[in-house]
């Protein structure tokens, strides 16, 4: 076992050099030019920049040599730097881009934790309900409404329930995530937190029911079919016992393992949806890094999300391994 | 053999009233997936509605000529605008209502009528004619993409499996690469890269997507892979090896048609994901770019114009409910013939 999970680490690691590559010569191809929008910025000051400064500018920003060898010695200086822990400083910020990342990583997270618990609560008593109820209405109108989830885009119902609710009916601030106007503390504070992430929350939450519904009606009626279950009804176990104590216990084994491959969207942030109500999450802030060219940040955003998939993958495999005993991890 | 009593069951069930022996019937397996898709009302569905908008799109313009994708409704319009001022003169209050009239040169922000079915957008083109070049565009390249993406995940998944090894380890690891890279924020970057290329407007969006393709095959070649892993094993394949064929001709002639129930599947269902891709991309303003029509780009004028997200619902509402017939007919057929393909399901 401690064999496996040590063979597995090495190899995320060379994953993760692989992932880095491609995304840095990416990143160095890109035509946004932090440097340049800068002495743009201070041109229109009045003031004029010698060719010598910004040539020292480019220099400083390790930007000075766009040729092969140059993206690739700036990979090698980025990848030493990671070495000793350090993902460099954001040009926009100036400031770490570990620190800007966990700045913003909160609210981010928050969301995405308060959805993901609706979306369980929610999801699977349908998808219980549609299972036992099999190819009846009930399972035919919950699989459509929930398909219909599915198939929307994020930036289309967020906008529309963001007319309807925000706009229109004017129960929820439309963007944001603080009341400007008002300068609340302590509860106040907190429940006018609850009032501008209550949208996105909710376009979050019909998005994500249907995956999760479908699983659990799956892994439901697969297991309704199984001998043992067979043998409960036989002992005159009670349906409901049958079904919340037989069946449901085994639907969790995939469960489990599913709410490892989680773990990559919960710090990932939602970049349309941040985007649609202007929140200052993560995807939100990196949609705007990679209009300004803020390559270490980019760098380090993109990275992270490839960790969080990387240890993700990795998790929801032991996991795999630890809820379900015939599994054998070799 | 086991089959033909399978087809004997079931038919003597459908019309019991005659004897057996006339009602026994050879059934091949795909009509007896044709039949269980079709009977499946959602499938139905969903096919109605991929097909409704096949229609609407390749054939809408053919015969709809009114309006062209590009063509400006250049009748005029003349705008009205109110401004209204109060002062107090000696105690008392005078308002005073000024009207301006200015006349415009576009046709534009019409509601809906006669002329213009659905109205017209900010620009002042024909949204209901613009519906139909967006869908063209959105299912061109989802099939384009989708198609692409099973073909280079069979012959990589199939090599993959077949061969095993080293082989198998360096596919394999590639794959792990491309799944953790993080599919939006690498589009944007590569669409910014397009930007500065100067590629025409309208070729962008293939260019997008061929990088989704780059980045979605190993899905694909996941799955084949580990059904040939384990359909290598079965005794028609030590046939195969007997007969002495040659190695492609065991792969893609005896292995990949048996995995071909579940590819279909994905790939329906993979059409949908495609469409929402370039729908998004296209809302971001980085897929099909104005003044080209697509239905995310019909869509991207309310994340900056408020006036329109509220008061202009024909703007952006139909775009929107398009995606979604797509998306769901789709997911409905992918539904369908995952039910139908299945050969433990018994209905």
């Amino acid at each position: 076992m401690l064999k496996y999970i040590l063979k597995r680490l090495v190899m995320s690691v060379f994953i993760l050099l692989g992932v880095s590559m491609i995304i840095y010569f990416l990143i160095r191809l890109m035509p946004v030019d932090f440097i340049q929008d800068k002495i743009n910025a201070i041109n229109q000051g009045g003031a004029t920049v010698s060719e010598e400064t910004v040539n020292a500018m480019y220099e400083m920003y390790g930007l000075g040599d766009n040729s092969f060898i140059g993206i690739l010695k700036g990979y090698f200086s980025w990848l030493g730097a990671l070495a000793r822990f350090d993902l460099g400083t954001s040009f926009v910020y100036g400031i770490p881009v570990a620190d800007v990342i966990f700045e913003h990583m909160g609210i981010s997270f928050a969301i995405a934790l308060i959805a993901t618990i609706f979306e369980f609560l929610i999801a699977i008593p349908l998808g219980i309900t549609a299972a036992t109820h099999q190819y009846s209405f009930r399972d035919y109108l919950v699989t459509v409404l929930v398909m219909i989830g599915i198939s929307l885009p994020s930036f289309f119902f967020g906008q529309m329930l963001k007319d309807v609710l925000a706009l229109k009916l004017g129960w929820f601030p439309a963007s944001g995530l603080v009341n400007a106007v008002e300068s609340n503390t302590g509860i106040a504070l907190l429940i006018d937190y609850a009032k501008h992430c209550f949208i996105p929350i909710l376009t979050i939450v019909i998005l994500s029911i249907g995956a999760r519904m479908r699983m659990t009606r799956t892994n439901m009626l697969e297991v309704m079919n199984s001998d043992y279950i067979r043998t409960a009804r036989a002992k005159g176990l009670k349906e409901s016992v049958v079904i919340n104590k037989h069946a449901f216990r085994n639907t969790l084994i995939p469960m489990v393992t599913s709410l490892a491959g989680l773990l990559p969207s919960l710090f990932s942030g939602a970049i349309i949806t941040e985007q649609v109500f202007d929140l200052p999450g993560i995807g939100n802030i990196a949609l705007d890094a990679m209009n300004r060219g803020d390559i270490p940040f980019i760098m380090g955003y993109n990275m992270f999300l490839a960790l969080l998939s990387v240890i993700g993958v990795l998790l929801a495999d032991l996991m795999y391994g630890l809820v379900d005993p015939r599994v054998k991890l070799e | 053999m086991e089959e033909k009593e399978k087809t004997a069951e079931k038919t003597e069930v459908i019309d019991n009233e005659l004897p057996l022996d006339k009602t026994v019937r050879l059934m091949s397996p795909t009509r007896m997936v044709v039949r269980r898709f079709f009977r499946s009302r959602l499938s139905i569905v969903g096919l109605i509605m991929v097909v409704g908008l096949f229609i609407f799109s390749f054939l809408g313009p053919v015969f709809y000529t009114e309006w062209g994708e590009i063509e400006l409704d250049e009748s005029g319009k003349t705008e009205y605008s109110v401004s209204q001022a109060t002062y107090t003169v000696n105690g008392k209050e005078y308002t005073l209502r000024q009207t301006t009239e200015k006349s415009l040169k576009d046709n534009f922000l019409d509601a809906p009528s006669a002329e213009h079915i659905l109205g017209t957008d900010n620009e002042g083109y024909d949204i209901f004619v613009r519906l139909m070049y967006g869908g063209r565009i959105s299912l061109i390249v989802s099939f384009i993409a989708v198609f692409l993406i099973t073909a280079i995940g069979v012959v990589m998944g199939g090599i993959a499996g077949f061969f095993g090894g080293v082989i198998d380890n360096i596919i394999m690891r590639v794959c792990d690469v491309l799944i953790c890279l993080p599919g939006v924020p690498i589009l944007l970057i590569i669409s910014t890269i397009l930007d500065a290329s100067e590629i025409d407007a309208k070729y962008r969006i293939y260019l997008l997507m061929i990088y989704l393709t780059f980045i979605s095959w190993p899905g694909t070649a996941r799955l084949v892979r580990g059904q040939i892993l384990s359909l290598r094993e079965q005794e028609y394949m030590v046939a195969a090896e007997a007969m002495g064929y040659s190695v492609p001709r065991k792969i893609f002639k005896h292995l990949v048609p048996n995995v071909m129930p579940q590819l279909i599947v994905q790939m329906s269902l993979s059409l949908g994901s495609m469409i929402l891709y370039e729908a998004t991309l296209s809302y971001l303003n980085l897929g099909v770019k104005a003044p080209y029509a697509a239905w995310g780009t019909m869509i991207n004028i309310i994340s900056t114009n408020q006036d329109i997200l509220q008061n202009h619902l024909n703007v952006w509402v139909p775009a929107g409910v398009c995606i979604v017939i797509a998306v769901l007919g789709f997911n409905f057929i992918g539904d369908g013939l995952r039910d139908a393909l299945d050969p433990k399901a018994r209905r």
